[in-house]
């Protein structure tokens, strides 16, 4: 087992895992992972987790010949792909809306993929991107902020969870790892959302929406968003805005999972199906879809 | 963030085509830096042997290999044993790269000779032989350093026969008639026909035919094979490798051969 | 280039993967779990071996199949098993299924940036009594679900089961209800249908199929009666059982 950013960095925590694998003097590899429960995270006294990293010149190189390639069907290694995601700050707090569909190459690898990971009752993150990496660095988040609980009677801001999500994701800059997120939650300020992506980047914002059904939902969402929404038309506006990408993106569809952050924590609201929207929407009443407001307008929309 | 899911999972190639104008089957290959030339590695096979054929039958197994060692297309050297004992219960042969296989045997004499050493009356069978070796070539694989061979383990411990299949990328499988390289095309499903319906009702006498029948099939259209050949059996009674031995082989038919190279008529 | 010239030099680069063919699948019901694999493998058009195994007893009321790079597998089990073995030790019991998913997934993301080149499916009886099935992509992500197709023909499988498992694109009857779970024998029926048809219109797949059935304790056994080619795995008789149906499929 080599890191490469074991290897190569001289700041951030593989140095300090360095340092605490000095401390605890322990130089056997497998020493933690033999008292199995701990599953893996059982190294978590060590920092991060170790990574086999390919023997090659170059490893990124060599990720990116094996893993999948939409114009390159020999790239056999198809990972999963998660796709629109959105989330906006209004005064009732943070609404998080996102779809279901997960694409490996062009199958629909799923359908109901749950693309909220809930990191802890007051923290909500967000998948676009591999959904791997999302899961498994979301899930370690989750961890590092009951350490920050534990540490330091107090909950952790969004703020310091979304920064350390993308320090830890920039030790790993260049390497392929490939995750949009937004890190929702109430803290003592308030409702705040934070972008977080692979590429390091970590963004403070009212408003934002990830994947490639994102443009969709950005149309949606900017004609729609006041701060001074009601929770049912916060609500809606999300659960519209998931509807458009569906409708309009072929790597999203399927369901749509709606949350609401409020001061006492995240809430799962429901469920919609993306076909259901279109055509009887939420209340079975009125769909989404055009049809309704063309009917009888036309020879091929003849009155019901 | 780039916002196209299908571009998602990989490393960022906008620095070597920004524009994906770049037709991806000629896609270059990882580049090299002056410091990892430094380390040479297998990166294809040199000097190689063709097929290893081999069979269980009612007394045991039987596995065959020619004596050829290719240079290329040159046969390079004619009296190279592709086939090894083990210990004193299993056989192994070795198709692919000719110096790979001679490490291989180096360290299998190795472990065998500690085995004996530690004297606790407990000696390496067939299936421990096969399974080292996967997780050897398994490990080699995973460095990016491979041992460029295909190899067949057969043997026989314990009343039972064993026959398994290991290569370069650590794959293996096991069945009752088994070929690698140009045999796994040509000589397997003559192999299959007459072994894998019943094994044990193949005495040791017609397996040495179909073997021979099979060496001779190879030898007829593999460009990379030679008409002498060794057997390898390994029985209740223990693991004999044969002397060299020549195919008969008639070349009257190509006389009536029409339609290849000049000669049309 | 006909002319003998190359644009550029040409590297030959050893590729350590391979694909071998061969489909998995697996299905949850309401006290069961139904985890089945062919046992054809393969390399190209030549086929190295009719029986090699692809699902895998873990625990008393665990199975886990793979599919994919059958050295990458292998070697993907072996070290499940002993992840598990050392989880027996330390604290004398056996792994809880989601618990077993949860290492699987950092299993396979310690592989992130030079994978394993296998589709996982994990199948059995939770704590709870209840069946499930969790699926895998190479590098770990995960999700419990009611079924799922894996390997060279997912995509014949996948909306089979999508129609049969889930009623996608079925209308009940008026009045009516489609079924939350389907019975053990409708299951077997339709996880053997899945592969006779995938064998028809798949090269890769074929040769025999092995389909491990797990039972929540109490559970009656009844339904596997009539059923040929029928083995007990469970060491115990009460508490969960294990059972494994080996049949033949097309070998051509």
């Amino acid at each position: 087992m080599n890191s490469f950013a074991d290897r190569f960095s001289t700041t951030g925590t593989a140095v300090e895992q360095r340092r605490i694998k000095e401390y605890v003097a322990d130089e056997e590899d497998v020493s933690d992972s033999m008292w199995g429960s701990e599953a893996g995270f059982g190294t978590i006294a060590h920092g991060t987790p170790n990574f086999m990293v390919p023997t090659v010149p170059d490893p990124s190189a060599f990720l990116r010949l094996h893993t999948d390639d939409h114009a390159d069907p020999s790239c056999r290694i198809k990972i999963k792909h998660g796709t629109t995601t959105l989330a906006f700050r209004y005064q009732g707090g943070v609404i998080v809306a996102v779809d279901s569909r997960a694409t490996a190459g062009s199958y629909v690898a799923s359908g109901t993929v749950k693309k909220v990971i809930e990191i802890n009752p007051y923290l909500l993150g967000t998948m676009a991107g591999g959904a791997a990496d999302c899961q498994y660095w979301e899930t370690y988040l989750g961890m590092q902020c009951r350490l920050h609980e534990l540490r330091n009677r107090e909950r952790i801001s969004v703020a310091a969870a979304s920064k350390y999500l993308s320090n830890l994701v920039y030790n790993y800059k260049g390497m392929g790892l490939s995750m949009g997120t937004m890190i929702c939650g109430w803290d003592k300020t308030g409702p705040a959302i934070f972008y977080v992506d692979s590429d390091g980047t970590r963004l403070k914002g009212d408003l934002f929406s990830v994947g490639s059904g994102s443009t969709f939902a950005y149309g949606v969402l900017d004609q729609g968003y006041r701060w001074d929404l009601t929770d049912e038309e916060a609500q809606e506006l999300g659960r519209r805005g998931i509807y458009a990408a569906g409708h309009r993106d072929a790597f999203s569809g399927n369901t749509i999972n709606l949350y609401h952050v409020q001061q006492q924590g995240w809430k799962f609201i429901g469920n919609y199906d993306v076909s259901e929207m279109h055509y009887n929407g939420p209340t079975g009443t009125a769909g989404y879809g055009y049809g309704v407001r063309v009917e009888g307008r036309s020879s091929a929309n003849p009155p019901a | 963030m780039d916002h196209f899911p299908t571009h998602w999972g990989r490393p960022r190639n906008e620095l070597d085509d920004q524009y994906n104008t770049f037709p991806l089957h000629q896609r270059p290959a990882n580049h090299t830096d002056t410091f990892a030339n430094g380390v040479q590695r297998t990166q294809q096979p040199i000097v190689t042997g063709t097929s290893v054929l081999a069979i269980q039958y009612k007394d045991g197994i039987m596995m065959a290999a020619d004596n050829l060692a290719s240079y290329g297309s040159l046969a390079r050297f004619k009296d190279i044993t592709r086939l090894h004992a083990v210990g004193t219960s299993t056989v192994i042969g070795a198709s692919g790269d000719m110096s790979d296989f001679q490490h291989i045997q180096r360290v299998l004499d190795d472990i065998v000779t500690d085995e004996f050493t530690a004297g606790d009356g407990n000696s390496l069978g067939p299936a421990e032989i096969h399974e080292f070796l996967a997780r050897r070539m398994y490990a080699r694989r995973s460095k990016m350093n491979p041992l460029w061979n295909s190899l067949l383990v057969g043997g026989f411990q314990n009343g039972k026969r064993f026959l398994a299949f290991v290569d370069l990328l650590g794959t293996t499988y096991s069945a009752p008639s088994l070929a690698t390289g140009y045999g796994a095309h040509i000589a397997l499903p003559l192999l299959r026909q007459s072994i894998d319906p019943n094994p044990d009702a193949v005495t040791e006498e017609a397996a040495r035919e179909i073997l021979r029948n099979c060496m001779r099939v190879l030898y007829y259209r593999d460009a990379r094979s030679l008409d002498k050949y060794q057997i390898a059996t390994v029985t209740e009674a223990g693991v004999t490798i044969s002397d060299t031995q020549k195919l008969d082989t008639t070349w009257d038919f190509a006389e009536n051969i029409r339609g290849y190279g000049a000669q049309t008529q | 280039m006909p002319d003998g010239s190359y644009e550029r030099p040409q590297q030959r680069q050893f590729n350590p993967y391979s694909e071998n063919g061969g489909t998995i699948l697996a299905i949850a019901g309401a006290d069961f779990s139904v985890i089945a694999g062919d046992t054809r493998q393969s390399e190209g058009y030549s086929i190295q071996t009719r029986y090699a195994p692809k699902v895998f007893r873990l625990t008393e009321r665990a199975v886990l199949a793979v599919n994919g790079f059958a050295a990458d597998g292998n070697m993907f089990v072996k070290k499940v098993k002993q992840r598990l073995e050392w989880y027996r030790h330390a604290h004398a019991k056996d792994m809880p299924l989601r618990a077993i998913a949860r290492l699987i997934q950092t299993m396979l993301y310690a592989q992130r940036f030079f994978p394993y080149y296998v589709y996982n499916i994990l199948g059995g009886i939770e704590e709870d009594g209840t069946g499930a099935v969790y699926s895998f992509d190479p590098v770990g992500s995960y999700e419990r679900e009611a079924c799922r197709a894996a390997g060279a023909a997912q995509s014949l499988v996948q909306p089979f089961l999508d129609n049969q498992i889930y009623f996608k694109n079925q209308t009940p009857a008026p009045g009516t209800n489609h079924p939350t779970h389907l019975p053990l024998p409708d299951v077997l029926s339709i996880v053997i249908d899945s592969f006779t048809s995938a064998t028809e219109r798949h090269i890769e797949v074929g040769d025999g199929l092995e389909i491990y059935v797990v039972l929540a304790k109490g559970r009656s056994t009844q339904e596997l009666a009539s059923i040929g080619g029928l083995q007990e795995l469970s060491t115990r008789a009460e508490g969960d059982r294990m059972f494994v149906i080996r049949r033949d499929l097309k070998k051509d």
